[in-house]
């Protein structure tokens, strides 16, 4: 073996351990948007137990969190800023908006499902889901991502 | 004096957060969370149907029966359909784990079908649903549902007349 596979390895091996969340609002009515801040920063939820920290910037994301039924006006950014986020990555549709549309189901105004334009990996239903299934949903994504990696 | 009394209090309480997804979580008893659904109370009325707000229910009439479709995904635990059903059929349970893998979207559903029966009375195809239970006095007991569950329309009508009671 290589330096350099060694190198690799041990950097994935590390890197398993703490995943970084990224939240892109998709046109959200701001209901999931409080419930994934509640998740993160309140100690009673405390999604970072899980060893995931919320990030600012998508370059540096591992698991995006999307929430909205990707409205038409904010499509074109959605779809830019997700383009950003690098490889191997783990999708999240947080609340049934992104889902299925939910309450705007067959709007003119919005493109759910968010699924036809981006590679969802997994569904938290809700309206919006509790901080728990949230959790709950972001466990089974970094399952996921541990695979990937 | 109050952070002895703050450290003393977490050390008997122990963390505030709460130890889910480690060891389960509470939840409330009367939260409202995924639908359950009960074919045999169902009337077949379809007020579900027309309250719900964003379109999770949907009956739809088969050669088999009518059929009852209603997709998790798009539910938003409002409960409107809960309080419109006149037998309890269908409601919100507290189930909240409902978390899963895109390729299980659209297995999130329920899928059930109130069949055809020929009237026990008159031989008229009609549709096995449970008897509509408003104004009915005194109430139905379980053997007279499972009765007029076998009739049509028009011998439940005079079956109602004969028990006394106007429809």
């Amino acid at each position: 073996m290589t330096l350099m596979q060694t190198l690799t390895e041990k950097a994935k091996n590390l890197a398993v351990r703490s995943p970084w969340i990224y939240r892109i609002n998709a046109g959200s009515c701001n209901g999931c948007d409080v419930e994934c801040a509640t998740t993160a920063l309140i100690p009673r939820y405390d999604v970072e137990r899980l060893g995931c920290q919320y990030c600012g910037s998508p370059r540096h994301a591992d698991i995006v969190l999307i929430t909205g039924p990707l409205t038409a006006r904010i499509k074109e950014d959605v779809l830019r800023v997700f383009a950003e986020i690098p490889d191997p990555k783990v999708t999240v549709a947080v609340g049934v908006c992104p889902i299925s549309g939910g309450i705007f189901r067959e709007s003119y105004a919005v493109n759910a499902e968010v699924d036809h334009y981006l590679p969802v990996d997994i569904n938290v239903p809700g309206c919006p889901p509790r901080p728990q299934a949230i959790i709950e949903g972001v466990a089974q994504a970094i399952a996921l991502w541990r695979q990937r990696i | 004096m109050n952070t002895l009394k703050i450290l003393l209090r977490n050390l008997v309480r122990g963390p505030s957060t709460v130890p889910f997804p480690f060891a389960p979580a509470w939840t409330p008893e009367r939260m409202r969370g995924r639908i359950e659904f009960k074919l045999s109370s169902c009337t077949g009325c379809r007020a579900c149907e027309q309250v719900c707000a964003p379109g999770a229910i949907r009956f739809d009439k088969t050669p088999e029966g009518l059929r009852f479709m209603m997709w998790h995904n798009t539910c938003v635990f409002c409960g409107l359909c809960e309080f419109y059903c006149p037998t309890d059929a269908i409601r919100n349970g507290n189930d909240w784990h409902m978390a899963h893998a895109v390729g299980e979207k659209y297995g999130m559903a329920i899928r059930e079908t109130i069949p055809y029966v020929a009237c026990t009375a008159c031989g008229m195809k009609a549709l096995a649903s449970a008897p509509n239970p408003a104004g009915v006095k005194p109430p139905f007991t379980p053997e007279e549902i499972e009765q007029q569950r076998n009739l049509c329309p028009a011998c439940r009508k005079k079956a109602l007349a004969e028990r006394g009671v106007q429809p």
